[in-house]
């Protein structure tokens, strides 16, 4: 078993000098400052010697008091250790450029095109540094920087100009705030995200291809995103992904808001998985806090969280069969009914359908009402064998079969390459699941299995969605029967300035691998809060995944990853 | 006067513009535009637990088909020209609902650099649904509100 | 008497242009039969379909069900705004849903909508009673493909044109199969006659040739566009497939032909294999005569239930399953089953 010090030893060794500061704060967290030359190295050497196979994410700091900016890398394994090095790359702000891991780890490109849009961190040798989330009008502003000026942003309603086109079609602008311009924050020479003319002249190679919009308003599309994709005939030869299309900017907004306050935020990012977003802030506060959280509160909210994941995966599957079977489709309605069975649970406890707002730094809101055990009792039987019913329908319709089976394979390896989590990846047959690989709560004390697929196929994906729900079940139930009395909320006073420090923190969302970086500087608002979401991993593989397929299966594809873009863009 | 419009006029006088918004208000398609939470909560409002179908408005996928428009939830810079063309491409007579706090002021992020705050400033929008999100029963309840509208003749369209 | 008298003399008198009055009355009085039917089919449709998903349908206009739901949604697209694209291949465009309708208007003229029982005999309710109807009418079912291709491919818009590209794939893979399925009915029957198919029926050809009715009802749920076989108005891929650019009246006009499509397809279902209107007759007065079209009827409706049925509960295929199922199987399976049918109906006969 590898534990961060031995990690730390193990980099000091093969490359002295390169880490320039770090910290051990327990066997599975390592913060490490590493000489921005030679970070490749040092990723190399912990890839291909230590099993750090799992590239987490990225997040950007912007240090403007100490004139500096920072790129944190998360590193992770699947299974092999439980150590998640954190890999801070500094580098000045003025002219602000650090090296691109896209080498190394394909999934890093999305990570760091983010970064380049919001800090203007630039990344040598990024094959494509092109807009992500933002328009282009806004490219060059820098919304995350600490000096941003436009914000916030008043009058975006007002502003916008209408254009009409030579080819009669009309367009609208809106121009960057008169803030922005004085700031001289808006460069207009940077590269822009391809227009569809320009993509066409670039793709186009025959007169038998065209390219065709999946979104951003689509029947696909649980949220708005763009899918083009060339096809010849059927066939789908390339995909393109824009998003953006929902980004609200929650990571910005949460540094102008109280600690408190965030835990709204955290709701609407993926609102269908809102307990286990509350969960992933107020976890990471609570490190840095050091809180305890009781027991009682820890059993509320492993299975309050466990019922949201139920609901979560129930929507998944329903419209993932909408869009392979229309909306007359019978079953997708029985899940949504059974759906609100839960949702009535959650309900009670929480007040809410959607945004619960539940999970307290050090405990949850209220307690379970009474009564709640005994309605648990009566729906999670029947839930399971509605649940039994739908694994039962699935595999016995043939025309499901032909239609899912061998779609949208994505092997083991290529999994773990691309940063896939949650059930895509143990659709697969590797069983990483956040809830053994970085215990939280009480998890270790419940007896459940992390369910895994073998094909790695869209069929599989929803069959280990479906079994995953009976796990749930079963958590719930033991949690039902453990359940000890005593107070919801920690005896400390949380105090309204968070001391300052920084926490990464993992939970298993409904969707894969949710992480939060929470940084605080000691003030009662957090610094940076930098969240990785298990969607916005699945979704870059999406591309690749869909090359070569059929229309119809890239629509099945991408429905059975159970997308939320709202995560994605935050 | 030309023909047309004197047909227009008998129209207007008389009870045959009562039928016609008898027949409009009966059959509001929307447009299927899942954008936030309360895209979740519209696809439950379509759904079969509460079943807009009952009062005859049902999900469709092209604008063109399309009566009434759910903005449901964030409108952001990138996604306004996109939603404006949507728009444009509906048939008249047409209507709009805003449905939660964001699409009716921003909601939760009334200063975020990326989100257009007022969507009323872009859209004639008939019925405003509170709520973060709005439950699927205040979605009915707007939606009825709306067929009244229609039938009083006051959503100020000149239909 | 004496207007019927005066009618008999003009018709002796004027035999075609009688024959002529008598075709106007009966085509008005069919395209009216039909199109409330059809419209009977969509309320139909949408309240079984929603007992299947366990909610309630429409019930808000016309009491409790909904009956006057269609009226509502035919006033609103009648009164919407007419919208052509810009770019779109103007003539093209508004003819498409005109050619939908003329070619539901021709089935409509040659099939059998029943039979009246009078006096011991079996009088059919036919327009135009021709010696190849059969034939005729599964033809003529395959212009709507014709009129989605014009519709698809005039939009200029990618959803569209690639709806009507997989409409016509479709319709070309199962219209061979379904019409060597008449074929071989024809065969046993020895007529192509609708008429006299029905009547030839002393068992249901379904029981006679189970396997040509089996691939003539997924060859028809083929030719209707309906799930498993929507492929070209897939609504979750190509938005709504050819019809995406329609809107009101004309967009109203295409989606009312499939449903018409759909009420004279299963009556031709009901014909061909289900007996037609054959059945034991009701010993009531007044009931006896219409004892032929309440069989019918019936069957009708349990055919087009199977539709719906079968609508809530299958998944949609790809469309290159649909075209391999259509080339491998459907058609060398129906050879197979016209040669059953020339055996057996050769030893009858």
């Amino acid at each position: 078993m590898t534990n961060a010090s031995e990690v730390l030893s193990s980099i000091q060794s093969a490359f002295p000098g390169a880490v320039l500061d770090s910290r051990v704060e327990s066997d599975r967290r390592l913060w490490a400052t590493i000489d921005s030359k030679k970070i490749l190295d040092v990723c190399k050497h912990l890839s291909t010697k230590l099993n750090f196979d799992h590239y987490s994410g990225a997040a950007g700091v912007d240090w403007i008091a100490r004139k500096e900016m920072e790129v944190v890398e998360i590193m992770a394994s699947h299974g092999t250790h439980q150590v998640v090095a954190m890999l801070k790359v500094k580098t000045p702000r003025e002219n602000p450029s650090v090296k691109s891991l896209t080498g190394l780890y394909w999934n890093a490109n999305w990570y760091e095109r983010e970064i380049w849009e919001m800090f203007g961190i630039n990344f040598e040798g990024h094959p494509e540094l092109w807009p992500l989330l933002l328009s282009d009008e806004l490219m060059g502003a820098w919304p995350w920087r600490k000096d941003y000026k436009g914000y916030p942003d008043l009058t975006t309603g007002e502003r916008a100009v209408k254009i009409s086109t030579p080819e009669g079609y009309t367009e609208y602008h809106i121009p960057p705030t008169p803030a922005e311009v004085e700031a001289g924050t808006v460069v207009v020479e940077r590269p822009k995200y391809p227009t569809l003319r320009e993509r066409e002249e670039k793709e186009i190679k025959s007169d038998s291809e065209m390219i065709m919009h999946l979104g951003p308003q689509h029947a696909m599309v649980p949220g708005p995103f763009l899918l083009d994709v060339l096809v010849e005939g059927e066939r789908v030869h390339k995909a393109f992904l824009d998003l953006g299309y929902i980004h609200k900017g929650i990571e910005k907004i949460m540094e102008n808001r109280s600690w408190l306050q965030g835990i709204t935020y955290t709701d609407r990012m993926c609102y269908v998985a809102s307990l286990s977003n509350n969960e992933c802030y107020c976890g990471a506060v609570e490190k840095i806090l050091g809180l305890e959280v009781p027991l009682r509160a820890q059993y509320i909210r492993v299975i309050l969280e466990e019922l949201s994941r139920i609901q979560s995966h129930l929507i998944g599957t329903g419209e993932f069969l909408t869009l392979i079977a229309g909306v007359g489709y019978a079953p997708w309605q029985y899940m949504i009914i059974d759906r609100e069975n839960i949702i009535s649970l959650i309900e009670s406890v929480t007040g809410a359908r959607l945004t619960h707002t539940f999970v307290r730094f050090g405990g949850v809101r209220n307690d379970l009402p009474a009564g709640f055990a005994d309605q648990c009792k009566k729906v999670l039987p029947y839930m399971k064998s509605r649940t039994e019913e739908f694994i039962e329908l699935f595999a016995q319709d043939p025309i499901y079969h032909k239609r899912m089976d061998g779609v949208g394979i994505i092997r083991p390896d290529d999994a773990k390459r691309m940063g896939v989590s949650g059930p895509p990846l143990r659709a697969t047959g590797v069983a990483y699941d956040m809830r053994k690989e970085d215990p939280i709560l009480v998890y270790p004390e419940l007896d459940f299995k992390v369910v895994t697929g073998t094909k790695g196929d869209s069929a599989d994906r929803i069959d280990v969605r479906l079994r995953e729900m009976l796990e749930s079940i079963h958590i719930i139930e033991q949690c039902l029967d453990r359940i000890p009395e005593g107070p919801i909320r920690t005896e400390v006073k949380v105090p309204k300035k968070v001391p300052a420090g920084e926490a990464y923190y993992r939970v298993e969302d409904p969707r894969g691998e949710m992480g939060m970086y929470v940084i605080s500087d000691g003030g009662d608002k957090p610094y940076r809060v930098k969240v990785r979401g298990p969607f916005y991993a699945t979704f870059q593989t999406l591309t690749p995944l869909l090359e070569g397929t059929y229309i119809a299966d890239a629509v099945a594809i991408a429905g059975s990853m159970d997308g939320c873009p709202s995560e994605a863009d935050r | 006067m030309t023909t047309t419009e004197k047909i227009h006029q008998i129209i207007e006088m008389g009870p045959i513009k009562n039928i016609f918004n008898w027949g409009r208000k009966n059959s509001v398609y929307f447009l299927m535009q899942p954008m936030g939470c309360c895209g979740v909560e519209m696809f439950v409002f379509g759904a079969a637990p509460y079943d807009s179908d009952r009062f005859g408005c049902i999900p469709r996928n092209t604008p063109r088909q399309t009566d009434v428009m759910i903005i449901s939830g964030y409108l952001t810079r990138k996604y306004l020209p996109v939603f404006k063309n949507l728009w444009d491409e509906m048939p008249e007579p047409k209507w709009c609902i805003a449905i939660g706090e964001c699409a009716i002021s921003g909601g939760p992020f009334y200063d975020s650099y990326n989100i257009v705050q007022n969507t009323a400033d872009h859209f004639p929008i008939d019925v405003f649904i509170p709520g973060c999100p709005p439950r699927p029963e205040q979605f009915l309840e707007g939606l009825m509100n709306l067929q009244e509208k229609i039938k009083q003749r006051k959503d100020k369209r000149d239909y | 008497m004496d207007i019927i008298g005066s009618i008999s003399q003009f018709a002796a008198q004027e035999p075609a242009i009688f024959a002529l009055i008598i075709g106007v009355i009966g085509a008005a009085v069919i395209a009216a039969v039909v199109n409330v039917g059809a419209m009977l089919v969509i309320w139909g449709e949408r309240k079984v379909l929603s007992d299947f998903c366990n909610r309630f349908g429409p019930n808000r206009v016309g009491g409790r069900w909904g009956i006057l739901q269609l009226g509502a949604d035919a006033i609103k697209l009648f009164t919407k705004e007419d919208i052509i694209p810009a770019d779109a291949d103007k003539g093209v465009y508004v003819w498409a849903p005109i050619v939908a309708s003329m070619g539901t208007m021709l089935v409509a003229a040659a099939i059998p909508f029943g039979a009246l029982h009078i006096g011991g005999k079996d009088y059919p309710l036919v327009v135009a009673n021709m010696d190849i109807s059969a034939f005729y009418v599964e033809a003529a079912l395959s212009i709507m493909a014709i009129a989605v291709f014009m519709a698809g491919y005039s939009s200029n818009n990618k959803y569209s044109m690639l709806g009507a590209f997989r409409g016509v794939a479709r319709m070309i893979a199962y219209e061979v199969p379904m019409g060597v399925c008449v074929i071989s009915v024809a065969v046993m029957a020895h007529s192509l006659n609708l008429v006299e198919i029905v009547q030839s029926q002393t068992v249901w050809y379904a029981f006679a040739q189970p396997l040509g009715f089996v691939i003539f009802v997924i060859a028809l749920i083929t030719d209707l566009g309906r799930i498993p076989f929507d492929q070209s108005e897939a609504e979750e891929e190509i938005i709504s497939g050819y019809n995406t650019e329609y809107s009101g009246i004309r967009w109203g006009l295409l989606y009312f032909q499939e449903y018409n499509n759909a009420l004279l397809g299963s009556i031709l279902l009901s014909l061909l294999f289900l007996g037609g209107w054959q059945g034991p007759i009701i010993p009531i007065p007044v009931l006896d005569i219409i004892s032929p079209l309440i069989w019918l009827l019936m069957k009708v409706i349990i055919v087009l239930w199977f539709f719906i049925w079968v609508r809530s509960s299958l998944f949609r295929l790809r469309i290159d399953q649909v075209t391999d199922l259509g080339w491998k199987w459907m058609l060398p399976l129906s050879l197979l089953n016209l040669g059953w049918a020339v055996l057996v109906g050769s030893y009858f006969a």
